[in-house]
Formats: structure tokens, C-alpha cells, sequence
């Protein structure tokens, strides 16, 4: 038995994770750490959506965070291989040096 | 205050601290595990939420799945060559995403704040007469009894809604997954004349120097 404050709480806590991520995405280098902050700021949307869906007693929201969740992964395995494929290239995994995705 | 609330208040702030451990870590593994913690906490989120099956989901796809990808990648590159352990970086780009990052995150809370003060529609009034049925003492929360879930069913009615109204959005998912599966397998065959990762190459310029067997074999049959 949730009380109703929690459904406040818990979409501010969606929101600073957004912004956490947000926050990762803009100042870290590493691409690794950059595809970790997007996964965050996913799973922040995930939370908004139970999160509403609960408060309006819908099942709606969760339909949504699944398909969230299939689009994450998707996300991160395209990432991942970018990665991997610059790393095999012979590059440094400095997020600055690959603003052109080019030789 | 329940026990639920409580533990909600716990979780949340869990999950806060491990989001900021993402960015803040010096380490990529470091950052990795931190987002396995904000990903088991916002299972129990959801748990706590009625969201049964996408905390399920949660826990298996991405503190599994996905996690034991990104592990497997870190492990898999050079962990000597964090670019960040020179620093965050200095220049005017940070400074205007940090004003972006404040203008967007004011505009998430105020929404996060008059989002929930709206006039309550019919699903709520109807899901707060749902609620008082199955609890006539307690006003003031959502309160679902675990029969009154297990009468219909998280998976089941999320199976239902997923295959009859959601069906397209569901095929498009299913394409989605086939697209990343072969962009996956495309990106990451191997490149014909790639001069390899810098590791190897520093070792292959620094074997001449060391005198290991293997190296030495190496030189005489290049030379």
C-alpha cells in the first residue's frame, strides 16, 4: 500500500535521473560511459511511465516501459558494436576525436 | 507511513545515489555496477508499483542482459585509456550544456509537479472505487489486496493489451529487434587492412626493446 505522496516523489526521482544521464551524456569522453548514461536516462522514462500508469490506473504505462526496454537494448547493442569497431580500428575511445565518423 | 512507503522512500534513494555513481565513477566498471544498482532498485520500484512483469523484465533483459554485455565490452577493451582520467574536459560546449541541462530539468519538475495535480479523470475515480472496494477503511491510498491483483492478472492482462490493442507498436518492437540484431552482426565483422587496437600496436613497437622468446622469433623471421 503506496501512499499518494509517493507518485511526486517518485516522478522527481525520474526527473534527476534524466538529468543525471543528461548530465553524463554532455561531460564524459568515455563512449562507454555515454551509452551507460543514455541507458539511464531510458530507465528514467521507464519509471515516469509505470509510474503514471499506476497513478491512473492503467496498464498502459507499462506496455510503454516495454517497449522502452526492447529499444534500449537494441540501442545498446548497436552502441556497443560502434564501439568495439572503433576500438578494432585502431582509435582512441575519446568521444571528442569521433565527432566525424569517418577515416 | 506503510512499510511500502518506506521502502519506497529506501529504493529511491538507492537509485538516486547509484545514478549519480554512473557519472561520477573514475572507472568504467565502476560506472557498470552502479548501473546495475540503479536498475535493481528500480525493479523494486516497480515491483512496488503493480508493475510485476516489467520488473521481471527489468531484472532478467537489462541487469542481465544488457549489463553483462556492456561488462563484456568493457573487459573486452583497453582499460588503461579512459580519456577521463585526464579530466573532464574544459571548454564552452560543457557551459551551455549545463545551462541546457538546468532549463530542461526546471521544466521535468514543474511538469512532475502540476502533472499530478490535475482533475482526476475516470480511470482514477474508477481505480479509487476499485481500491475502496477492496479495502473500505483505507481512504487515502491506491490500495490493491494481492487478490484483488491476482484476480485478473499483471502478465495476463499485459499479454491481452500487447496482443490486441498494442499489436502494431508490439510488430514494429519485433523489427526493430531484427534491424539492431543485423546492424549488430554487420558492424562488428572484421575490416580487411585494419591496423588493429592501440594496445597491440604499442606492443608490437615496444617488442624489439623487451627480450621475449616469441618476440625475438618474430623480428628475425620480419627481418
Amino acid at each position: 500500500m503506496l501512499d499518494i505522496q509517493v507518485f511526486p516523489l517518485l516522478l522527481g526521482l525520474s526527473a534527476a535521473m534524466f538529468t543525471i544521464g543528461s548530465v553524463g551524456v554532455l561531460v564524459r569522453r568515455n563512449p562507454l560511459v555515454v551509452l551507460m548514461s543514455i541507458e539511464l536516462m531510458l530507465n528514467a522514462v521507464n519509471l515516469a511511465f509505470v509510474d503514471y500508469g499506476r497513478f491512473l490506473n492503467s496498464e498502459d504505462g507499462q506496455i510503454f516501459a516495454l517497449v522502452v526496454i526492447v529499444v534500449a537494448a537494441a540501442e545498446a547493442v548497436v552502441g556497443l558494436a560502434l564501439v568495439s569497431q572503433v576500438y578494432r580500428a585502431g582509435r582512441e575511445l575519446d568521444i571528442d576525436d569521433l565527432s566525424e565518423m569517418r577515416e | 507511513m506503510t512499510t511500502a512507503t518506506l521502502l519506497a522512500y529506501v529504493v529511491a534513494g538507492v537509485a538516486l545515489v547509484s545514478a549519480a555513481g554512473v557519472v561520477l565513477s573514475a572507472r568504467t566498471i565502476y560506472a557498470a555496477l552502479c548501473l546495475v544498482g540503479n536498475m535493481v532498485s528500480l525493479a523494486v520500484l516497480f515491483l512496488l508499483l503493480n508493475a510485476q512483469f516489467v520488473a521481471a523484465v527489468q531484472v532478467i533483459i537489462y541487469a542481465g542482459a544488457v549489463m553483462v554485455l556492456f561488462v563484456f565490452i568493457i573487459a573486452l577493451l583497453d582499460p588503461g585509456h579512459d580519456p577521463d582520467y585526464e579530466g573532464p574536459r574544459r571548454d564552452p560546449r560543457l557551459w551551455v550544456g549545463i545551462v541546457a541541462v538546468g532549463y530542461i530539468t526546471a521544466q521535468v519538475f514543474a511538469l512532475a509537479v502540476n502533472g499530478t495535480t490535475y482533475s482526476k479523470t475516470d480511470h482514477v475515480l474508477q481505480g479509487q472505487r476499485l481500491a475502496q472496494a477492496a479495502n473500505p477503511s483505507d481512504l487515502h491510498s491506491f490500495s490493491f489486496t494481492p487478490d484483488a491483483v491476482n484476480a485478473a492478472g499483471n502478465v495476463q492482462v499485459l499479454g491481452r493489451e500487447l496482443f490486441t490493442t498494442f499489436l502494431l507498436p508490439f510488430e514494429i518492437t519485433s523489427l526493430l529487434l531484427i534491424v539492431a540484431a543485423i546492424g549488430a552482426v554487420y558492424l562488428t565483422r572484421r575490416m580487411p587492412h585494419a591496423p588493429g587496437p592501440p594496445s597491440e600496436r604499442a606492443s608490437v613497437a615496444a617488442l624489439p626493446e623487451e627480450s621475449a622468446p616469441d618476440a625475438g622469433r618474430e623480428t628475425v623471421a620480419v627481418g
